[in-house]
């Protein structure tokens, strides 16, 4: 009797054994596979919105676009450096109003169509017809003209200062096949399709676009320049951060790109087979104080609060040797750090008149932020502060503007700039209708400065004025600049032609990856 | 059966409306401008405005609500904020994944809470009780990574995330269940890799409605075994094994299926946590990538599938113990 109650779960114990027999030598295969096939597998936090480069504005992402899809211009690695593309040269008259872009010839996109300047006007045109997030870097664009195949010339409507760094933004124009595009054009300029889909001219094809699950790259060999050495590139969608560490030590995983918990690196040091690397990167993690209302409307207070975090020594305990302390309100690279400088003397004492504050943060999967928020709050109660801490969503954040008497006192939170130039940055950082602008910082001083420096000709007087609009701020601490942080990945020690790009936060150059 | 039938379907559209409510009221409560995030940091308040305009988010919360249930009626789940996607497409592309896994859970839930409950009925299968209720004892996401551990980092036995390998290319339809599309497809390496990936999250969320299953069925066997039915048939030399299975499960399944129902329901909630962890498309990655972006559409989206089938189960088992327990038919 107990032999036949029995005999359900003995079948499945053995069921079990068998399955466990019969995958671990595929298992073992499949880890050693890894290390010879022409298959890179990447991991995503989440999904990206939408590999469409006319439409997407995040981060996580950044490694498809910028693999499917190339610009006129981009950055050189480790640079701000302007760079050809598509474009082999360009021109820029004295009253910075005109650009002339020479076009690479021979150069085909994924569908076989031969890129030239009319695929560059109808790109243009469409990035300005679907009118989303990154429309705003073409706006500024008059008329483009296409005098031969190889050449657009493209008329600015006044002077913009940053125009060839949003060329070469990660969320720059970047130029679609004008056969998908009229091919797959329906009602919404190939939106629908783009969704799901990618035509480009960079050096890998999108081959699967499997939202929730995986994206497969596929080598293009008709790229013109030199081609991938992967001949795939498999990014799975793996949210948790546990299993990606676990994917990457089994060798499922080539590279986790970024929020690998800066407290586990050490365990990572001590894996031969494993290398951490960190890159030069635009994100700042910054504090922001609510200058709108009680307490930090007192300058006195917010100037206080810059003492009492003790920032140095902060940035040291969070950040370890992945981040320093800012010098300036621009990243080093961005602007010359000596035109806004920061520093923040330290202060142990108690602060007269400090009293409760409400103060929050976005969370990250690396633990940086949480851990730099509370020992910010640690560090003004003992100043005398009472700050009540909470984590936020993005979304939430946004919402701040419209009721800024409401809004928290304090906010924590890390970002970069669209392009490597000041004006992407002061503008929307601490420009009165700055999107990042999230505590509402307001001086008609700062709006009149960065005006003046994007309409400026000449580059001194430029980069004068965004450095002065640095200094308001500064001197008015409505936005304290905690630190620079580094781009860190973790990655398997075999992987060779490593590049990284400033700009390009939390990507790789694919095609220049090699094993 | 008819009238039970009937009066489920009007719970079902009366549980939906009140989720709908309470996810727009939250939407209403919750302070957060999903419009400005997705439109990103450099557009101007105006185009702001005018996107929040065009997806009818400047209108109050009650038109809103009535426009959202209008276009819900006609099968239209509005736009997601951060897919920009239909939702229903949405749905429709990541319920598969969920819906394969629960109903391997479920079975994997039923066949060791069956195990669990006949064999401890007996005084018997200590070491299997041992082992399930322990395992039921450790929360979801750290069993889920104890598994990965164990099975995937250290014994490399099954693989740590997905639905399919990635070498794999899975068959295009009919069901969108691998297991069966494998099959069906004759395409046995897919059915095969698509089981793999479901054991260990599969067991991760059939673990605790297995113990409850097992321990609700234990207790209602041991009431019906003391009864004089089965005195009866033990008096007639009846084989025990005839005697529990014929005589008694059939009496003791009321408590169970109730309870089957209720831990059904709480599977749905765990599934979360788990496809999260094992990073299985679902239903539950779904969700959290939406809260992450506050894509209510999405959020809405969700829960009225989740809601809805939270009733059908109960509904289901409201039949099935009318089937196996025919006292119950007489109102």
């Amino acid at each position: 009797m107990r032999r036949h109650l029995l005999a359900p779960v003995v079948v499945l114990l053995i069921g079990a054994a068998l399955a466990a027999c019969s995958s671990s030598s595929s298992g073992t295969k499949a880890a050693n596979a890894s290390s010879t096939t022409a298959t890179l597998h990447l991991a995503y936090l989440a999904d990206m919105s939408t590999p469409d480069p006319d439409v997407f504005y995040d981060i996580e992402g950044n490694t498809v676009i910028l693999s499917a899809y190339e610009g006129l211009v981009k950055y050189a690695p480790d640079s701000t450096t302007i760079v050809p593309a598509l474009a082999t040269s360009w021109d820029i008259s004295p009253d910075k109003l005109t650009y002339t872009f020479h076009l690479r010839q021979g150069v085909t996109f994924q569908d076989g169509t031969p890129f030239n300047a009319d695929a560059v006007k109808t790109s243009f045109q469409r990035r300005l017809d679907v009118n989303s997030a990154p429309a705003y870097m073409l706006q500024p664009v008059a008329s483009m003209t296409t005098p031969d195949p190889n050449t657009i010339v493209l008329t600015l409507k006044n002077v913009v200062g940053p125009f060839m760094d949003y060329m070469a933004s990660s969320w720059g124009p970047k130029i679609i096949s004008p056969k998908a595009l009229a091919d797959n054009a329906g009602t919404d300029h190939a939106q629908t399709w783009l969704k799901t889909n990618a035509d480009g001219t960079g050096p890998f094809k999108l081959t699967a676009f499997n939202r929730g699950q995986n994206y497969e790259l596929t080598r293009f060999d008709g790229y013109w320049g030199a081609k991938a050495k992967f001949a795939k590139v498999d990014i799975r969608i793996v949210p948790d951060m546990g299993t990606q560490r676990l994917q990457l030590q089994s060798g499922d995983l080539d590279v986790i790109l970024h929020s690998f918990p800066v407290a586990e690196i050490p365990s990572v040091q001590g894996n031969s087979s494993l290398a951490v690397k960190d890159f030069s990167s635009y994100l700042q993690s910054l504090l922001y104080l609510n200058t709108n209302k009680a307490p930090f409307s007192d300058l006195n207070l917010r100037k206080a609060v810059a003492g009492a975090i003790q920032r140095d020594s902060l940035v040291k305990e969070v950040y370890g040797s992945y981040g320093t302390p800012a010098t300036s309100s621009y990243a080093p690279g961005i602007l010359d750090q000596s035109l806004a400088p920061v520093s923040y003397p330290p202060s142990t004492a108690k602060v007269p008149g400090a009293g409760p504050i409400n103060f929050v943060y976005t969370a990250d999967e690396s633990g940086i932020q949480r851990r730099m928020a509370e020992l910010i709050q640690q560090r003004l109660n003992a100043a005398g502060f009472n700050a009540t801490l909470k984590e936020v969503q993005n979304a939430q954040v946004y919402d701040y503007v419209n009721d800024l008497k409401n809004a928290p006192d304090m906010l924590l939170m890390t970002n970069t700039p669209d392009a490597a130039h000041p004006d992407t940055w002061a503008r929307i950082l601490w420009g009165s209708k700055g999107g990042l602008n999230f505590l509402g910082y307001n001086s008609p001083k700062v709006d009149q400065l960065l005006d003046q420096g994007a309409q400026a000709t000449d580059k001194t007087a430029a980069d004068q004025a965004y450095g002065q609009a640095g200094r308001v701020l500064n001197d008015d601490y409505g936005i304290l600049f905690i630190a620079n942080a580094r781009d860190v990945m973790v990655m398997r020690k075999d992987l060779t032609g490593v590049q990284h790009v400033p700009n390009y936060p939390w990507a790789l150059n694919l095609g220049a990856l090699g094993r | 059966m008819g009238k039970l039938i009937a009066e489920r379907l009007v719970a079902l559209v009366g549980i939906l409306l009140a989720l709908l409510v309470i996810v727009f009221l939250l939407e209403s409560v919750i302070p957060a401008d999903p419009v400005r995030a997705m439109v990103g940091a450099s557009a101007t308040r105006e185009a702001v405005a005018a996107k929040r305009h065009e997806l009818g988010l400047d209108k109050p919360v009650p038109e809103q609500f009535v426009g959202f249930l209008g276009r819900a009626v006609r099968g239209d789940l509005s736009l997601s904020l951060h897919t920009r996607r239909p939702v229903r497409d949405d749905l429709t592309a990541f319920l598969p994944a969920t819906l394969e896994l629960a109903l391997t859970a479920t079975f994997m839930a039923a066949v060791l809470g069956f195990a669990l409950g006949l064999l401890t009925a007996r005084g018997r299968g200590t070491p299997l009780r041992l082992f399930l209720v322990g395992g039921a004892s450790v929360p979801g996401f750290l069993l889920a990574i104890l598994l990965l551990l164990v099975f995937y980092s250290g014994l490399h036995w099954l693989p740590g995330s997905g639905r399919l390998s990635s070498s794999i290319t899975p068959p295009s339809g009919p069901t969108k269940f691998y297991v069966v599309d494998g099959l069906l497809h004759g395409r046995l390496d897919v059915t095969i890799d698509a089981l793999r990936h479901l054991v260990l999250p599969a067991f991760c969320l059939a673990l605790a409605p297995a113990v409850a299953l097992g321990r609700v069925l234990r207790s209602s066997l041991q009431t019906v075994l003391d009864q004089d039915h089965i005195r009866t048939a033990r008096a007639k030399a009846l084989p025990e094994r005839r005697i529990l299975l014929h005589h008694a499960l059939r009496s003791s399944l009321n408590a169970p299926l109730t309870m089957a129902g209720l831990q059904l329901g709480m599977l749905l909630a765990g599934v979360v946590v788990i496809e999260t962890a094992f990073a299985w498309p679902g239903i539950g990655l779904y969700t959290v990538q939406s809260i992450a972006s506050t894509d209510f559409p999405a959020v809405a989206g969700v829960t009225l599938v989740l809601g809805a089938a939270y009733v059908v189960i109960n509904a289901l088992v409201d039949v099935g113990q009318l089937v196996a327990d025919p006292r119950l038919r007489v109102v």
